[in-house]
């Protein structure tokens, strides 16, 4: 049974037309201050896909693709410039949660005001009250303004309030992603269990891992247009792929092609054991290649979960000489005396590029990497460094490592 | 395959005609209830005086007013008290102009709303003219104080003091979705508004009556309803004949008026997101 139907979705926005300063008269100047001129952007183009009951699918796309302005075209906010959606169940949209809170108000007059504006029936929120409480976990706080409220709080009712809707088609927004840990695991799970209840889930996020484990469908997005629908293992190793510079459709198939990396694996003092910041990070890249390849280089990318790349390193750059990859199987491990990144997961890609710079393969297949906690710093990465202590009075030294 | 039961689309005429967005709004009432208190709280919880404004507002217009227009300058007051006759044409006039000035600005004040969750956005210049309404019932109070100091009868004319204000308040509701459509484009209306009501409220017989306009200019003059309406409110209230053809012309344009802003209003109103 079809929930939802995108039938060749387009959505132009008229973005204001950029002019070099001082490069005209003032008259001119003045004149398109007072009728400026605009140009079109296509954030959407001739974009169709069905979903039927029950289906949980994920938007993915790197920003600018058009995720946000689908997300908004579906949830009614704004209208398609062509085509239509044809939804055939009430649908409700978890985005930016809280956002119609008023500080002045108290968490349970804010309560049936952003029911409300969700689209729910006094009666329903009344119904529904103590079971948004308790999710909300706030307590007493329900009759506080919100103005009091911790941020977590703030969220943690707002999601409780949308979450509550008994949506037959559900949109979330990776802007969920928000609180701490316990919460967010909370949240899935709610998002879960509507997905068991059976409701229709359209899922729109950066978060690959995430995307992984809510849907069984994708989506990929690219300048507005579907490049890829798809199960969602093959079209999020697409979307890796396409971030590593490769194409977003499979490239050559594999008898042909001169390399392929078979396996990342990455671990601490050896692969496999778990790797701890601060300490030794060993991957070993296993590749298997028809021919000898001359002036290859080989790259490992580490990718948040966002999929935004915070190291790369390869053969060629610390050595300057070219790699040479004999025909046959073989591994290239890369060692790292003391891992710089904070404890979390990270995906690793690994590419092999040709002499001229071609992309020869990327090794897309999910690799995580679990970064546990080691030495503890605070701040987005971990320097390797030492201290040491000169007191002047006495003469007395003491070093540190 | 079962019925589709939203499209949604690019914005056309023929479809907002169809009257289907009306019972959408009807399914979001709630929301309009809850909107409205809500707006009546704000205003007055952050200040000591609270709902005591709402009634020191029109007072204090027609204080200053009195002692410019009875005593400095003498405008004719149809042997009614200058004070009295002031305040029943302040009272309507201060009605439209705060529920025109907060409607005006309803969608730019609640851009983070509109951006992120889909809700008929008519309710939001509408919640203003309902609170608008709730300062005026608060007003009043004032208006009978005065009825009472210089007795005034109570007469049948009264009754007609409810679709009088009940026009005043569709008229300023189809200003409001008019001009809030327009300000999300351009803002210079929000600038250029404090003046067009002041403008307007010279041309209407707020502080002085309908019946010293020249019958020259008199067509021109009832083409703007509130003529009309506050000249109606004001003999409905003090029990006097009333000007029916004024109120009659204020009538008709008004009831045109609303359809054709909803109209406007809806067209608008699918793309606001875009530009707010």
């Amino acid at each position: 049974m079809v929930d939802l139907e995108v039938a060749h979705v387009s959505k132009r926005y008229w973005l204001p037309r950029t002019t070099e300063p001082g490069s005209r008269g003032w008259l001119r100047r003045a004149w398109s201050r007072v009728w400026p001129s605009y140009e079109p952007f296509w954030a959407l183009r001739d974009v169709g896909f069905t979903l039927d009951r029950g289906e949980a699918v994920g938007i993915i796309g790197a920003n600018g693709a058009g995720k946000s302005t689908l997300l908004k075209v579906l949830s009614e906010i704004t209208a398609p410039t062509q085509g239509e959606v044809r939804l055939y169940g009430r649908l409700s949209a978890l985005i930016e949660v809280g956002s119609g809170f008023h500080p002045e108000l108290t968490g349970r007059e804010n309560a049936f005001l952003n029911g409300a504006i969700l689209g729910m029936r006094r009666a329903e929120i009344v119904a529904k009250l103590p079971q948004i409480i308790e999710f909300a976990g706030v307590g007493d706080f329900i009759d506080a303004p919100v103005k009091w409220y911790s941020s977590g709080m703030y969220v943690r009712l707002g999601f409780a309030i949308a979450a509550h809707l008994d949506p037959q088609i559900l949109l979330v927004d990776e802007a969920l992603a928000v609180g701490d840990e316990s919460f967010r695991r909370k949240c899935y799970d709610r998002i879960m269990a509507l997905r068991d209840g059976g409701a229709t889930i359209v899922f729109i996020s950066h978060d690959l891992l995430t995307v992984e484990r809510l849907c069984d469908r994708a989506i990929f997005l690219q300048h507005g247009r579907v490049v890829l629908d798809g199960p969602v293992a093959s079209v999020v190793s697409a979307y890796r792929r396409s971030l590593a510079g490769g194409s977003a459709h499979e490239n050559a198939a594999t008898a042909e092609r001169p390399v392929t990396v078979t396996r990342v694996a990455a671990g601490g003092k050896t692969i496999g054991e778990p790797a701890r910041t601060g300490h030794p990070l060993n991957v070993r890249v296993s590749y298997a290649a028809r021919e000898t390849i001359g002036g290859a280089a080989v790259q490992v990318w580490y990718c948040t979960n966002g999929g935004h790349m915070v190291h790369c390193e390869q053969t060629t750059s610390l050595s300057d000489e070219p790699l040479s990859l004999e025909a046959g199987a073989g591994d290239i491990d890369f060692h790292c005396p003391a891992l710089s990144l904070q404890p979390g997961v990270y995906t690793m890609i690994a590419r092999v590029v040709g002499r001229d710079g071609a992309v020869l393969h990327v090794f897309d297949a999910p690799s995580p990497l679990v970064v546990e906690a080691g030495l503890q710093t605070r701040g987005t990465f971990f320097m390797p460094h030492t201290w040491r202590v000169s007191s002047r009075g006495q003469q007395a030294n003491a070093e540190c490592a | 395959m079962p019925e589709a039961i939203r499209i949604l689309a690019p914005p056309d005429w023929r479809s907002i005609a169809t009257g289907a967005h009306l019972r959408r709004l009807s399914h979001y009432r709630d929301l309009l209830t809850v909107l409205s208190r809500h707006r009546i709280n704000v205003r007055y919880k952050q200040s000591r005086l609270g709902g005591l404004w709402a009634l020191l507002q029109p007072l204090a217009m027609m204080l200053v007013f009195t002692a410019v227009f009875a005593r400095l300058v003498r405008v004719p007051s149809e042997g009614v008290p200058y004070a009295l006759f002031a305040y029943v044409g302040i009272l309507p006039w201060t009605f439209f102009s705060s529920a025109v000035s907060t409607g005006t600005g309803s969608l730019v004040t609640h851009a983070a709303l509109v951006t992120k969750v889909f809700f008929p956005r008519e309710i939001l210049p509408l919640s203003y003219v309902i609170a608008a309404v709730v300062d005026l019932l608060i007003g009043s109070i004032v208006l009978v104080g005065l009825l009472i100091f210089y007795r005034v009868p109570l007469s049948p004319e009264l009754l007609l003091v409810v679709p009088i204000v009940a026009l005043l308040a569709i008229y300023a509701l189809a200003c409001g979705l008019v001009l809030s459509a327009i300000q999300v484009r351009l803002r210079d209306v929000g600038v250029a508004l404090p003046i067009a009501l002041q403008l307007l409220m010279f041309g209407s017989p707020v502080l002085y009556p309908l019946r010293v306009v020249p019958p020259a200019w008199r067509t021109l003059y009832l083409l703007n309803p509130l003529a009309g309406l506050i000249d109606g409110f004001r003999w409905s209230v003090l029990g006097r004949p009333l000007d029916l053809q004024a109120l009659g012309i204020a009538a008709v344009v008004t009831l045109v008026a609303l359809p054709a802003a909803y109209l406007v209003f809806k067209y608008a109103d699918v793309t606001v997101a875009d530009v707010i």
